[in-house]
Order: structure tokens, then sequence, then C-alpha cells
């Protein structure tokens, strides 16, 4: 059983890094059309990545932006979560709260920094709050539609074999739920990292924010695609990381019934 | 006298489904209720079972535990065969240890293989996954059944065997150590076969209209017994709504 996991997971690996490598082709071949400064290549973001991992305050910077991301991706997904539950298992409440979620996703992450800048200041709150404001309302849909969308008839299946609120929760919404929290809680830790880096930039608030805003006023483009790359692999990380064998763990159920070619 | 309905009625959104039924259920007994798709079995067997509440009447009941099995197996996708069939007995405040064994048991008691309870119910037949459910409604050692036309959607033999063994565990005809059922079948060979008495729905008149006792001793009612009764009572008005298409169209 561990096996076959490790193996599904170094296959899915492989056909990934095939696709990672298209990518990178076209990068190179952009960066040949338009030349160095206005796109450095593969190899040179790579030596520059040596570099910014060398330098001085990289851990630190590291640090405090994935301590905002992580701060701010748990307050959204344990608030979003719950809330979303709740509302989920009243009709009023989902009735009223699906045209707010719709207009609040509808907001520019970007004027949300720039509001939290005006209330909270220049500093590491704006940036968590933003991450929290913008990555919300993803969490509380996922877990609204997925409470909405039960299986009632597992519901009165399990009152019927004596199951009281608490357990009816726990093996018949919960499992459900979780196939509608996970696609929620990957875009909302790719939205934590990405508006955290934003907000940092934007308010001088130090992190990896700060090191890009340095890089920019000195015209330091390897160390802006450097850094770039740098935070879309601490994203992908924590998702591949974190959340899909926490996934796998869970939703072990679910690959049973498929037939192999569609098996990862 | 283990379950009562006091001049049950019922309507779904003003529309009246059921009217002033009475049914008593013995100790081991098993009622068959019998009627049209649409006279409102299902409605009559949820609001014995406590899942729905009735709009008039009374549901007295004098046991501790029930199971019911439903049309669809509604099994949970998430667990195996075994720990479905385990499921009732989590509130039965036994060891884990226990619970597998008791869910063994009765897996093999409709003939699934050890092999089977590691199995999803997506890697399950419709039967096994049938069989999975009628385990698991037995293995609580329930003194009241419902059951919800379970054998509609397996094949002969399959659903004979069922029979026997929803026969055997009902234990042998009132006052028995077995369960009482509660048994929701539109098939009148079906009724006949396993019930010590008929209670008769009827969609015209939203309600039972007659309840009648099926002569003999259930265990030892044969095959030819069977067909004779079945034979001489579909001749009758009763069930002119169940046997014939009359009043019933379909395009
Ligand atoms: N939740 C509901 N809301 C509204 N009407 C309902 C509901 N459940 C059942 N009904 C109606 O009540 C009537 C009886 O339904 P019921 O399911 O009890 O029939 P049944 O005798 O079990 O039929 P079948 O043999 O086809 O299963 C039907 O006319 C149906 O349309
Ligand atoms: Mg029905």
């Amino acid at each position: 059983m561990r096996l076959s996991w490790l193996g599904r997971y170094l296959w899915s690996g492989w056909a990934g890094a095939a696709g990672l490598f298209c990518l990178l082709a076209a990068w190179q071949a952009s960066h040949e059309v338009y030349g160095s400064f206005v796109l450095p290549s593969p190899l040179q973001t790579l030596a520059a990545i040596r570099d910014v991992v060398r330098g001085p305050g990289f851990v630190a910077a590291v640090a405090e932006t994935a301590a905002r991301t992580f701060t701010g991706f748990g307050l959204a997904a344990g608030l979003g979560t719950v809330a979303g539950a709740i509302a989920g298992y009243s009709f009023a409440a989902m009735r009223v709260m699906r045209p707010v979620v719709a207009v609040v996703l509808g907001v520019p992450p970007i004027s949300w920094i720039v509001l939290a800048l005006i209330w909270f200041g220049a500093s590491g709150g704006s940036a968590v709050a933003t991450v929290v404001v913008a990555a919300l309302p993803i969490s509380f849909a996922g877990a609204l539609e997925g409470v909405a969308t039960r299986d009632r008839s597992l519901d009165a299946m399990a009152r019927v074999f004596g199951a009281g609120p608490l357990r009816r929760f726990r093996t018949v919404t919960l499992p459900h739920l979780l196939s509608y929290l996970f696609p929620a809680w990957t875009t909302t830790v790719g939205t934590a990292w990405k508006v955290t880096v934003m907000a940092e930039l934007l308010a001088n608030a130090g992190g990896i924010g700060g090191e890009l805003a340095t890089a920019r006023a000195l015209f330091d483009i390897p160390q802006v695609t450097a850094w770039t790359t740098l935070v879309v692999a601490f994203a992908l990380a924590t998702d591949y990381g974190l959340l899909t064998p926490l996934r796998e763990r869970l939703e072990r159920w679910r690959s049973a019934g498929l037939p192999w070619g569609v098996k990862r | 006298m283990r379950l009562a309905l006091d001049r049950i009625g019922h309507a779904f959104l003003g529309r009246t489904v059921l009217e002033g039924c009475d049914l008593l259920l013995a100790n081991g007994e098993i009622v068959a209720l019998v009627g049209p798709s649409g006279c409102g079995k299902t409605t009559l067997l949820q609001i014995a079972a406590g899942l729905i509440d009735p709009l008039r009447g009374r549901v007295r009941r004098d046991y501790r535990r029930h199971a019911m099995v439903f049309q669809e197996p509604r099994l949970m996708p998430w667990l195996t065969a075994g720990e479905n069939i385990a499921y009732g007995l989590a509130s039965l405040d036994l060891p884990r240890r226990r619970r597998r064994e008791i869910a063994g048991v009765h897996a093999r008691l409709v003939g699934l293989e050890p092999a089977d309870l590691d199995k999803y119910p997506a890697e399950l037949s419709g039967g096994m996954r049938q069989r999975v459910a009628v385990a698991r409604a037995l293995a609580v050692e329930p003194e009241v059944v419902f059951f919800d036309e379970p054998f509609t959607a397996v094949d002969v033999g399959l659903r004979r065997a069922l029979q026997d063994l929803v026969m055997r565990m009902a234990g042998d005809g009132p006052s028995g150590q077995g369960f009482s059922g509660l048994f929701v079948t539109h098939d009148l060979a079906e009724a006949v076969r396993l019930a010590d008495r008929l209670a008769i729905l009827s969609a015209r008149a939203r309600g039972i209209v007659e309840i009648r006792a099926v002569p003999g001793r259930r265990a030892a009612r044969g095959d030819r017994d069977v067909f004779e009764i079945v034979q001489s009572w579909s001749r009758e008005e009763a069930f002119a709504e169940l046997v014939d298409g009359e009043g019933r169209h379909v395009p």
C-alpha cells in the first residue's frame, strides 16, 4: 500500500516535470528573443537564486513571509470553513451569504491591500489582514457547498442506526465536505503566498515583498525572477508537501472506484 | 406488541397521502405492507421508523433497537464493506475487536467472502452492496427491522436466499426469539412467502384497506402453497389495484 502510494506520487511528479520543462524551454526562447535585460534566462535566474539563498537576509525574509502566509491561511481557512459549514446547514443563511461571497470574491486583492494599508498602516498586520479577507470567501464557499450538497439519504440512514448529530457530521457530512475543502484550500494557499508578497511590497513591510522592492529599485531583474521562482516553489511545496499527502490519506476510498488508467 | 400505529395520517405539501392508518406489530411477527407504486408505503414505513413525523396520529414503540434496509443500499462510499456493516454497532459501546467480529459473522450470513470486507462499496456489485446493507441491519441484533422493498434490485436466486435469511433470523413465527419485521413490497408472492400478515394499502383509499393473515405457519409454507394463495388472492377485489394496471396510465 505504502509503496504503491510512493510509486504513484513519483510517477505524477515525473509527468509534472515534463510539463515544467516545456515551460522552461518557452522561457529560454523568450529570453533569446528579448535579451537579458527584459527577461533573464533560466540559468541566470538559477545563479541569482543561488546568490539570494546565500545572501544574509534570506532566511529572515522567507521566515517572515511564511509566517504571515500561514497565519493568513490558517485564519482564512479556519474561519471560512467553520462559518461556511454552519451556513450550509441553514437555507436562510445560505441564501443571504451566497451573493455576499460572490461580491467579496469579485473585489481585487489589490484594493484590499490599499484599504488595509490605510486601516492598519504599513505593517505585517496589513499583509495578514489582506490574505484573510482575500482568501476567506474561497474556503467559506467551499464549505458551504459541501455541507449543502451532503447526502441526506445517508443522513437518514445514520439516524435510523442511532447516530447522534455529532457522529452524523463526522461520518456522513465531513468526508463529503473534504472533497470540497481540499480544492478550496489549495486555492487559498496559492492566494495566501501571492497576496502576502504583494502586500509586503506595497506596505514596505520586509519579507520577500521587501526584497522584491529592493530588487526593483536596483533594476536587478535576475533577482526579481529569482524571488518570483522561489515564491512559486514555496507555494507548490505547501500544496504538494502538505495538502496533497493529507488528501491522499483521507480520500483513499475515492481512488478505489476508479478504473486503472484514471488512477494517477 | 412491539410497535403500534394509531390513526396515522400524513400529507405532503397539503396533498394527503395517508389517512387513519392503524397497525399492530406483534413480537416476532413479520407484517408485509403491499400496495401499488406511490400509495405511501415508504412514507408509512418511515413514519413507523421515526424518520418522518406524522401530521396526525401516534406511533408507540416498545423496543430498544431497530434497523432498516432501504430501497437502495445507502452505504457510506468512504467506509469499507466491513466498516459499513459495523456502522450501527458504534452506538452499542462494544470494543473495536468485538465489532469487527460481529461484522465478519454477519458478512458470512449474507454470503460475503472475508476478502470482500476490505473493499469499498464502489468495488462491489449491486447485489453485494444490498447484501452489505442487509448485514448492517442484522448486525445490531435489532428487535424491529424495517424493510423497504429491499430485494427489488437483486436476481431471483439471491432474492430467495435473502428472503430465507430474513425468515430464519426473524425466528419461527410469533413468540420466536428473533426480530419483528415491517416489510414493504409490491410483490404479492414475496409478501405471501415471508409474512405472517398482509396490510394492503390503496392509493385511492389513502391508507390501509385491509389486514389479513396468511394461512399456515411462515416456515412451513412451501412454494406450492405460496403459488396457490397468490393465485386465489390476486382475483380478489382487495388486490385489484396491486395486480392489474387499472387506473394507472403509462403512455
Ligand atoms: N418528500 C416528499 N415530498 C412530497 N411528496 C412526497 C414526498 N415523499 C413522497 N411523496 C409523495 O407521497 C406519495 C407516496 O410516496 P411513497 O414514497 O410513500 O410511495 P410508495 O408506496 O413507497 O411507492 P413505491 O412503491 O413506488 O416506492 C407519492 O405520491 C409521492 O409523490
Ligand atoms: Mg417506496
